[in-house]
Formats: structure tokens, C-alpha cells, sequence
């Protein structure tokens, strides 16, 4: 190897090649984290809800010209009407559902009123009809019973004596041990867990609730409060024409209602496009960025290198006339590369490291792995090669006869 | 050692052909100091080229130390220019990156030679030149004379079996190319080959023997009236 006297000739070139080397070290600190946060954003884009998505339509509706206390009748004949139509499999109402980014949250201790440690759940209203709903898995205890679900007013205290919980949220409540039938809090009335489901992902998609998105209480309760979230499970194929059937029936029924045309139905799967656009929206960002920056680093690497080619014609001519073969030419310029590419990389590591500490201060960004510092060190030493290999041939194509030439 | 018969090269254009040399020949024995002289143009340089293997030739046959070239990849004519010519330029031809060391070593990376043994080479050609003490210097810290020193202590390195020298003093001042040309002399006294190309006969004089080229051929001094008036012009002058 010719490393000695490769670095000797690259401290009379210091300008392009810490500019190249600064380059690398930089384009290895943003795509480094850009690649890291893009891959938390994907992990969060494909985190499951929980629920049967493909088969789930919600539709929002809203009584018109309705006391509060006159709903549940209402609410009772739109479920009849929903669950009998052909292609459905069931249907509850609810406050609010997986991936609608809003809802109820609030803390759930082993103590009644303000007393021992709060842990975060979101809160879902519920009925006898949600786990089938949903194709919520029971993992430990029972399903409500019909005579549990009661009408909850907008200014009643949410105590009730029966709860579902996730396994998220049982195995934070009682680590190791086992839920059902013990107690919980929601205020100064206890709830029994009387059952524990698999998964329900909380309402929000956002960063807030991150730390505790598994963690969800099903509550036996119908929120009588101006309208309703129906939750609707169809049949294999019949999500279009339930789309179509299920508020088309909740009209001929009842005409004193609002169902917006824009998101007044919506299937689940629209809904996670919908709550994940901007996540998605990032990614693709950061993803382009990368791809830039990647490209105006290797544009800068075939740059230098070409002017460093046609600079040094009559050098490489001289080192052919003295004995260089072709492929101790390609090799000298991929070595030089390597050895910029290295620098480059060593400084890009520091800075990598240095840019995710202020991510993690500045934007509660988790610490980023090791292996993604190594494979961006990879990528950018061998998009360094890649970028060099053409100049690198063109410079092992200068025939040894210019060394006699004196232009 | 050196020799070619009936030897051409032809540079093709799409509308003309030009002979740069036509049925040349030429025989170097082991141990000669050649001058080969000529006017501009006569095919001097191109010649060297093909004698260096730093070019090849349209026809006729070229056997280098007893190795027909005519046939070899670019590889092995590589390794040829590496292991048995030491190449000595006008221009000097250092590495201007590299200091004095460095550039001795070049030839000898080349070789895949180990360390040990190539810095006992270098030294003992710089030695050799005269410029032991001047390792660490860069070619732009040398005056000419010294900078076509180490090009002849990089040629010397490797104990080539030819030296191939193109107009070695054609960029020094009088004082130092005759420094330059009494080392000549004195490394071809130690045994050497060496064909040095030139248009001046003075220096052409202090070879042993003088092989003239007009228009791509070797001709006989005596019988080529341009030449000798060349030469009358050039003595008077």
C-alpha cells in the first residue's frame, strides 16, 4: 500500500480535501439521525391498533334538536338499525376510536381519590358488542354483560364498577401478577378488572402518549352527549356497500341527524392513512433530504476527483512511464478516497453522536443505535468508492507516453 | 540490449497518414552511451516512446534485452518500464506533492520491493547524485541541476539495464548541465546503457557513438548534406 506518500501528497492539496472530508462528516451526521427518526416513524406508522382495521367503518353522527338525556333511545334504535343490515357483523358507539387522535385520557391508580401513583390509560366507552366489534382478543377474564353498559352524562363522575384493560396496561398496573378481579381507581369508587384484552392502541398517534400507547381502559358506558361515534364490522367484501348503506339506513330511520359527507364515514383504513399523513409526510421529507445530501456528497467526490485527474495528467503519466500499471493507479485514487473518506467518516461519527444528544434535549428524540452509526459509516465510505471509481478509471486510462509530453 | 529493425509508426487521421519513424533500425549493445541526434520533428522523441515501451509501434520488430515487446499487454510492458529502463526527462518529471525520498521511491513501490530495501536503494542513489542531505526537500526547494539529480537518482534506484534520457539537460543553464552530463558519463563508466536523445551536438559529441534521424529514418552523418549543414550552422553559432 502507498498510504505514506498518498498523505503526503494530500497535505498539498488541504482545501479540497478537508472540504470533501467536512462534507462526509456531515452528510454522515444528518442521514445518520434522518435514517433513525425515519425509522421510528415507520415503526410508528406500522405499530398495529389493536382492532380489526380492514373491516372497520366509523361513522360520526350527530342528533339534531335532542336533549342529552333523550339520546339513549336513539342511540339504542340506530344500533338495532346498524346491526341488522346485511354484511354487518356488529356495531357498538363509542367517544371516540383507535387512531382518531382525540379522546379520553386520565390516570388510573391502585388507590382511591389523589392517593399512590397515577398511570395514564385513554378511556373507551363501551358495550357488551365492542370486543366483536373491534376483534378485540380476550386474554384473561370476560366480556361486559348487557346489564354492566349504562348511560353516562356529560356531568356524571366516569366510576365504573367494571373495566376492561389492555395487557399493556395490566402488566404495568400489576407486574407479574395477575388483573382481573383486582381493583382499580379512576376516582374514589373502585372498578373491577373483569377483563384483559391483547391490544387496543390508544386514540393518539402523537408524541404525547408514546410512552404509554398500549395503555387502554374499556369503560361499560354510552356517552349521552349531542351525538355518537358508531363503530361498524362488516362481512369480507362488504366494507364499500356498508359505506354506503349504514348512513343511507341512519337517514331513512331518523332525519334529525348530521353525518358529514367529507369525514362523517370513514373507514379504518382511511383513517390511519389520515392520522399518519403527516408522519408519512416526514419520512418521505427526511428521505429526500438524504437522498440529496448523499448526492451532492458523491457529486462533490466525482468533482474533486475529476479536476484532481485532469490536474495531475502529466503525474500519472510519469508514474505509468515509471512502472504503475492501470490497476496501481485506480488503486491510488481509491485509496485516496478511502483515507479522505475515513477522515470524514471519523469526524461525521462525533457529530452523529453530538446531533442526536441535542435531539434528544431539544425534542425528546430517543438515543440513536450504534448500528446505524455503522451503517451510515458503511454507506458513505462505500458511496465514496462508488463515486471515485469513475475518474479513478478514466485517470488508470492516461497512457504513460504524456509524461514525455510537455503540456 | 536495444534493437530495432525495420521499425515504423504511423499516426492515422481519418484523411492522412504520418510516418514518425519508417524502416528504422537501430542496434545498442550492452554498455554503450548512444546520443541519438536529430532536428525538431525528425522523430527523435518518438523513438524514446517506443524505446521506453511508453508507446508502441505500427510495425516492423523491437527486442528489448532480448524480449521481443511487439507482442506484450499493457502489464507486463509496465512492469518491463519498472524492472530494466530508468527514465531521465527534460522536464525532470518529479512528483512535485512528493519530497526528494519519495519521489526516489516511486519506481521501486512499484516493484513491490520491501522497505528495508528500498530506503537502502534510495540512499545509496542519492548518494550516488550527490543529494543525500536534501531528503526531506520538495522539488520547488531545488534548483533545476539538483531537481534532474534526483531524477537521475529515481532512474538509478532500481538498477535499470537502460537508461533512456530525453534531452537531460535541455531546461539547465550551461554550468549545470554539464553536471549534469559529466554524471551521465560517469554512471555509463560504471557499466551502464544508456541512449540519450538530443538536438545539441555538443553533448551528442561526449557519447560514444551518434545515431542521426531525418524524417523518421537513421541516415549517415556523412551522407546527409541537411544534416551536416545543421550542424556547421549550429558550431558557428
Amino acid at each position: 500500500m502507498q498510504i505514506k506518500p498518498i498523505l503526503s501528497a494530500l497535505r498539498h492539496h488541504k482545501a479540497g480535501t478537508i472540504l470533501i472530508a467536512v462534507q462526509i462528516a456531515l452528510t454522515l451526521a444528518i442521514v445518520c439521525n434522518a435514517l433513525f427518526i425515519i425509522q421510528q416513524r415507520v415503526t410508528q406508522l406500522s405499530r398495529s391498533s389493536g382492532v380489526d382495521e380492514a373491516h372497520l367503518i366509523r361513522i360520526q353522527n350527530q342528533w339534531v334538536g335532542t336533549d342529552d338525556k333523550d339520546i339513549g333511545p336513539l342511540m339504542k334504535a340506530d344500533l338495532d338499525t346498524l346491526r341488522r343490515l346485511p354484511g354487518v357483523v356488529d356495531a357498538y358507539a363509542t367517544n371516540t376510536t383507535p387512531l382518531s387522535n382525540g379522546g379520553w385520557s386520565t390516570g388510573m391508580s391502585l388507590k382511591p381519590g389523589s392517593k399512590g401513583e397515577r398511570t395514564m390509560t385513554a378511556i373507551y366507552f363501551a358495550d357488551n358488542h365492542t370486543l366483536n366489534t373491534l376483534g378485540l382478543k380476550l386474554v384473561a377474564g370476560r366480556n361486559f354483560h348487557a346489564s354492566e353498559v349504562a348511560p353516562h352524562m356529560p356531568h356524571d363522575t366516569l366510576q365504573p364498577p367494571q373495566v376492561i384493560v389492555t395487557k399493556a396496561l395490566a402488566d404495568k398496573l400489576f407486574p407479574g401478577g395477575q388483573a382481573v378481579g383486582k381493583s382499580v381507581y379512576l376516582g374514589d369508587k373502585p372498578s373491577i378488572i373483569v377483563g384483559v384484552v391483547a391490544r387496543l392502541q390508544v386514540p393518539w398517534v402523537g408524541g404525547w402518549a408514546s410512552n404509554w400507547e398500549g395503555q387502554s381502559t374499556l369503560v361499560p358506558r354510552q356517552l349521552m352527549m349531542g351525538g355518537a361515534n358508531f363503530v361498524v364490522r362488516v362481512k369480507d367484501g362488504q366494507l364499500g356497500k356498508i359505506e354506503r348503506a349504514a348512513p343511507a339506513a341512519l337517514l331513512a330511520s331518523d332525519r334529525m341527524r348530521v353525518i358529514a359527507d367529507d369525514h362523517g364515514v370513514m373507514t379504518f383504513t382511511q383513517m390511519r392513512q389520515d392520522v399518519y399523513k403527516r408522519d408519512r409526510g416526514m419520512a418521505i421529507l427526511m428521505g429526500v433530504i438524504c437522498l440529496v445530501l448523499l448526492g451532492i456528497t458523491a457529486a462533490g467526490i466525482v468533482g474533486l476527483t475529476s479536476f484532481w485527474v485532469g490536474q495531475r495528467r502529466k503525474q500519472i503519466g510519469v508514474r505509468r512511464a515509471l512502472g504503475a500499471t492501470r490497476h496501481d493507479i485506480l488503486s491510488y485514487f481509491l485509496t485516496e478516497n478511502l483515507l479522505i473518506g475515513v477522515t470524514g467518516v471519523v469526524m461525521g461519527v462525533l457529530l452523529a453522536m453530538g446531533m442526536n444528544q441535542w435531539l434528544m434535549q431539544a425534542f425528546e428524540m430517543q438515543r440513536i443505535s450504534w448500528l446505524w452509526v455503522a451503517g451510515g459509516v458503511i454507506v458513505l465510505l462505500l458511496l465514496g468508492q462508488a463515486a471515485v471509481l469513475a475518474p479513478a478509471m478514466r485517470a488508470s486510462r492516461v497512457p504513460p507516453v504524456v509524461a514525455t509530453r510537455t503540456v | 540490449m536495444l534493437k530495432m529493425t525495420h521499425l515504423s509508426k504511423v499516426y492515422r487521421t481519418e484523411v492522412v497518414e504520418t510516418y514518425a519513424l519508417r524502416d528504422f533500425n537501430i542496434d545498442v549493445k550492452e554498455g554503450e552511451f548512444v546520443a541519438v541526434t536529430g532536428p525538431s520533428g525528425s522523430g527523435k522523441t518518438t523513438f524514446l516512446t517506443i524505446a521506453g515501451l511508453l508507446e508502441t509501434f505500427t510495425g516492423g520488430e523491437y527486442m528489448l534485452d532480448g524480449v521481443d515487446v511487439s507482442g506484450l499487454n499493457d502489464n507486463a510492458r509496465s512492469k518491463i518500464r519498472n524492472e530494466k529502463i530508468g527514465f531521465i526527462f527534460q522536464a525532470f518529471n518529479l512528483i512535485p506533492d512528493l519530497n526528494v525520498f519519495d519521489n526516489v521511491e516511486v519506481p521501486l513501490r512499484y516493484r513491490g520491493m520491501k522497505a528495508a530495501e528500498r530506503k537502502q536503494r534510495i540512499m545509496d542513489a542519492l548518494e550516488r547524485v550527490g543529494l543525500a542531505s536534501r531528503l526531506k526537500h520538495y522539488p520547488a526547494e531545488l534548483s533545476g541541476g539538483q531537481q534532474q539529480r534526483v531524477a537521475i537518482a529515481r532512474a538509478l534506484a532500481g538498477s535499470p539495464r537502460l537508461l533512456l534520457a530525453d534531452e537531460p539537460t535541455g531546461n539547465l543553464d550551461t554550468q549545470m548541465a554539464r553536471g549534469v552530463m559529466e554524471l551521465l558519463e560517469d554512471i555509463h563508466r560504471e557499466g551502464a546503457t544508456i541512449v540519450m536523445v538530443t538536438h545539441d551536438p555538443e553533448l551528442a559529441a561526449r557519447a560514444q557513438r551518434n545515431v542521426h534521424i531525418i524524417d523518421g529514418q537513421e541516415v549517415d552523418i556523412a551522407e546527409e548534406p541537411r544534416f551536416q549543414a545543421e550542424q556547421a550552422a549550429s558550431s558557428h553559432g
